[in-house]
């Protein structure tokens, strides 16, 4: 018995589950709900990452998405209080255009995308991990540095934005 | 029977617009950010599966991939910053309502 | 000394600014002197160049500057002396010099004394140019020039309204006659290729152009001369050009700029002479012109007017003496007319000064015992122009019509002959209504006084002139030493020497004097023996006097005609500008701030709404790449 049909039912699922996931963020009111099932759509993706055989980039996903920004974003639903009211799901007069816009632009595009590539499906090789370190640290050594020196300037962004303010400096500069 | 590319490739650019179409629609700024590391992940996933294809010439993909997740992580750190110093203005943020830069 | 000739007018341009610039703060009173001086010191110079021309230079050309060289158009500001413009250059420089030497007497209360001398100056640079250009276009500088400060000093007294009427009057008019002046000079220079006279002259003896293309040439010239010289039409400002100073009136109205207009026909002789018809239109409209304003002149109650028809009769004497072929009488007459009607302007203005300002001679009378030395030098001049044996006048206005007669215009002859008897009567009116009788205003009578030392010595100086300078230049009749100098530069070489037998040289000299005693007489006996008595024939003339005291109803005319379809068209031309030009560009930029009204909304401050039209944008690329390559859009 072979077991080809593995990896089409097992891509339906995940597919199945990230695009549920996505159109659940969408739709949901509740944010906590929300951001949940957000995190459920990166499994997914790192589920689908596998299936494609970049285990490391896999990882990668589950680390940074699943783990850091889902929590910065409970972090963030937690902090605000947004109001419940029911027609909070939509912006008030745009939504219908909204709709009109991206339905026309992505209709073409996913069909285009499917039909033009029946070829050759992907390669899993046998992991990703060698080729994808010898890549950044030797020919991307240069944007790796950037990228962290990028974090560190998000990170002092992020703590310049949200320091409490001095009273008496708020005041001064209300006065000003 | 093996998945073919195309395959892929509609799953990321369904999440993509739907992740786009969420930015468009919802109030809420926090949903909103949401919705963009959506559009970001189909994005990776549209990497993923090109580089995998050409993976034996091309990892450039790969390599790409894990740039925008130090990105991604990066910008929800400070729109999550923004998103905190504007609500200390107002209790409630609806996105529709910040509209000083009117005219 | 020719050589030096662009210093005669460097003189008073000289004056001209030192008066202009410095004379309001520091040199006040002292401009007077300034200008005068400079003036004389043309004066000097050109009698220098006049007696080294007699002495035999008969043509130099002093090139001053390149002025324009454009492909085959080229002028140069340069100066030709030869005979005509010495003559000229004398008599303009001598006459301004006496006129500058009285303004320094006339105008001496006057508030705005360094203006005066500082445009009075600037006129006689631009005389000056007239008549030393070598050619039409810098003719034309100095032409446009004169009439530039005949505005300026027309309305010199611009604080009350009539002056400044009178000066743009002036001014429109000669830009009227200006207009044909260059319709001339433009197809002189399409016909013959060049501006400058003694090329135009020269290429018009080696190729004759079209009859009716040089006839065009010469009406248009005399056009402008008409304008400029205030004959039939354009004449009509003169007589308003007497609200000017006095000093003003007897150097452009009567001694120069005024004289610009025959000059330029002289100048174009050879031009006239060739072109079929157009001697006799200046002839004709000459001869009408002078005996028009002769009537006018029988009426008018101010001395100035009286003064300023007269002058447009003189002119028209000289360019009916053009018309029948005797430009050396013309020129002629052009000199000894400057000197006393230069002199019975100033005299009258001796007169005003004396009375305090009074023009009107039903006031005045009796005044030559208050006045000896004024009166004895306007009756010397009112005797040269009603042309009486010995004075100048007689020999220069008998010339003309002698050449009119013997040349076979008969008409013409009988019109002068009978202007010249209105002449001698209405000079006879004047001075009698001015200097004898009873005294009719005795409060103004007893306020008069003789003028002073510095405004009688130039009346003597022109007196002297007017007396002799016939006989001197004029004696024996067309053959005078005027005859000798002139000849060769104004008469065609072709012409015969038509000099006629004494017997009828002496008949028609006859005839002008017993015109003018006539005219004298009539004038003695109407106003000193009553008979007729004057207001009885003003009544018993009733219509005749009405439309002659009303200057015919021309200046009525003129403004119902032309005047007022003017300010038509001017309001049409108004409202077009106003409506549809100002309109269109109003719509115009109502239609851009409507759009940027509407293209405003598009910045709804909402970042949503600016995320939409990134989508948008991303749409329109969408189609347009899928136009593109499926070959709908483009090629």
């Amino acid at each position: 018995m072979t077991f080809d049909f593995v990896e089409p039912v097992v891509f339906a699922l995940l597919s199945i589950g990230v695009i549920a996931g996505g159109v659940a963020v969408v739709m949901l009111n509740r944010i906590t709900a929300a951001a949940l099932l957000m995190a459920f759509t990166f499994l997914n993706m790192a589920g689908m990452f596998v299936l494609l055989g970049a285990e490391t980039i896999a990882a990668f996903q589950v680390l940074i998405y699943v783990g850091a920004i889902t929590v910065l974003i409970l972090y963030g639903v937690m902090f605000t209080k947004f109001s419940d009211s029911p027609r909070a799901l939509f912006f008030q007069r745009q939504t219908p255009l909204a709709a009109l816009f991206v339905a026309a632009v992505a209709v073409p595009i996913v069909i285009v995308g499917t039909v033009s590539f029946t070829s050759a499906p992907p390669r899993p090789g046998g992991g990703d991990l060698p080729a994808l370190a010898t890549s950044v640290f030797t020919d991307f050594a240069f944007p790796f540095e950037i990228a962290s020196v990028l974090l560190l300037a998000a990170m002092v962004g992020a703590i310049a934005l949200t320091r409490r303010d001095d009273p008496q400096e708020a005041a001064m500069r209300r006065r000003r | 029977m093996t998945v073919p590319l195309g395959a892929y490739i509609a799953v990321s650019a369904v999440l993509f617009f739907t992740g786009c179409a969420g930015v468009l629609v919802r109030r809420n700024a926090v949903v909103i950010l949401m919705c963009v590391e959506l559009m970001l992940n189909a994005a990776n996933l549209a990497l993923v599966a090109f580089s995998r294809k050409y993976g034996s010439i091309d990892e450039r993909g790969s390599v790409f991939v894990v740039f925008v997740f130090v990105i991604a992580a990066a910008e929800v750190a400070v729109g999550l910053g923004i998103i905190l110093s504007a609500y200390r203005n107002r209790p409630v943020i609806n996105v529709d309502e910040i509209h000083q830069m009117k005219g | 000394m020719i050589s030096l000739v662009w210093l005669i007018p460097a003189f008073p341009l000289a004056a001209f600014l030192i008066s202009g610039l410095f004379g309001r703060r520091w040199l006040g009173h002292l401009t007077g002197l300034v200008a005068t001086i400079a003036v004389g010191l043309s004066a000097l110079l050109s009698i220098g160049v006049f007696l080294e021309v007699l002495g035999g230079k008969t043509q130099t050309v002093v090139q001053l500057y390149r002025w324009i060289a454009v492909g085959d158009f080229s002028i140069n500001v340069s100066a030709l002396i030869d005979p005509l413009s010495s003559v000229m250059l004398l008599v303009v420089t001598v006459v301004s010099f006496l006129i500058f030497v009285y303004s320094n007497g006339y105008m001496e209360h006057d508030a705005g004394f360094y203006r005066f001398f500082a445009w009075l100056s600037l006129f006689v640079f631009a005389m000056l140019i007239l008549v030393m250009a070598d050619n039409y276009l810098l003719m034309f500088v100095g032409w446009e020039g004169v009439g530039l400060c005949s505005y300026l000093l027309i309305g010199y007294w611009f604080e009350r309204p009539a002056p400044y009427y009178a000066a743009k009057k002036a001014f429109v008019m000669n830009r009227i006659g200006d207009w044909g002046y260059t319709i001339g000079i433009i197809t002189i220079f399409l016909v013959f290729g060049s501006m400058n006279f003694l090329d135009v002259f020269k290429r018009l003896e080696e190729s004759a152009p079209a009859q009716a293309t040089l006839t065009l040439i010469c009406v248009a010239l005399f056009f402008g001369a008409t304008g400029k010289s205030a004959q039939l039409p354009l004449y009509s400002w003169l007589p308003d050009a007497m609200e000017g100073p006095t000093p003003v009136s007897a150097l452009i109205h009567a001694a120069t700029m005024v004289t610009s207009g025959v000059y330029l026909v002289a100048r174009s002789m050879p031009l006239f002479e060739v072109a079929g018809p157009s001697l006799q239109v200046v002839g004709v409209v000459g001869a009408i012109t002078a005996i028009f304003a002769a009537t006018i002149a029988l009426v008018q109650f101010d001395i100035k007017r009286v003064m300023a028809y007269s002058t447009v009769s003189q002119l028209g004497y000289m360019f009916l003496a053009l018309g029948v072929g005797a430009p050396v009488a013309a020129m002629f007459h052009l000199a000894t007319h400057a000197f006393f009607k230069a002199l019975l302007f100033l005299g009258s203005g001796s007169v005003i000064h004396g009375l305090g300002g009074e023009q009107d001679m039903r006031k005045m009378g009796g005044l030559r015992r208050k006045m000896p030395v004024t009166f004895w030098t306007m009756l010397i001049a009112g005797g040269a122009l009603a042309a009486l044996p010995p004075l100048a006048g007689f020999w220069s206005k008998d010339e003309i019509l002698g050449a009119a007669f013997v040349n076979g215009h008969v008409v013409l002859y009988a019109i002068g002959i009978i202007t010249a008897v209105l002449t001698a009567f209405y000079v006879t009116r004047a001075l009698w209504m001015t200097f004898y009788g009873e005294p009719r205003d005795h409060h103004l009578y007893d306020h008069a006084h003789e003028s002073p030392r510095v405004m009688t010595l130039p009346l003597i100086a022109l007196a002297a002139g007017s007396a002799v300078l016939g006989i001197v230049v004029g004696f024996p009749p067309e053959q005078g030493s005027v005859h000798s100098f002139l000849a060769p530069v104004v008469e065609a070489a072709g012409l015969a020497e038509h000099i006629p037998e004494l017997a009828t040289i002496v008949a028609l000299a006859l005839v002008s004097v017993a015109a003018g005693v006539i005219g004298i007489a009539f004038g003695v006996s109407m106003y000193v023996r009553h008979r007729p008595d004057s207001a009885a024939l003003t009544r018993a003339a009733g219509p005749v006097y009405r439309v002659l005291v009303s200057k015919y109803y021309i200046d009525e005319l003129y403004d119902h005609r032309f005047v007022e379809a003017a300010r038509a068209f001017a309001g049409a031309s108004w409202a077009f500008d106003i409506h549809i030009i100002d309109g269109l560009a109003n719509r115009l930029g109502w239609v851009l701030a409507m759009g940027g009204q509407g293209l405003r909304r598009v910045q709804t401050g909402i970042v949503g709404n600016y995320a939409l039209t990134i989508v948008a944008g991303l749409l329109l690329m969408l189609v347009a790449y899928g136009g593109y390559a499926t070959g709908i859009l483009g090629r």
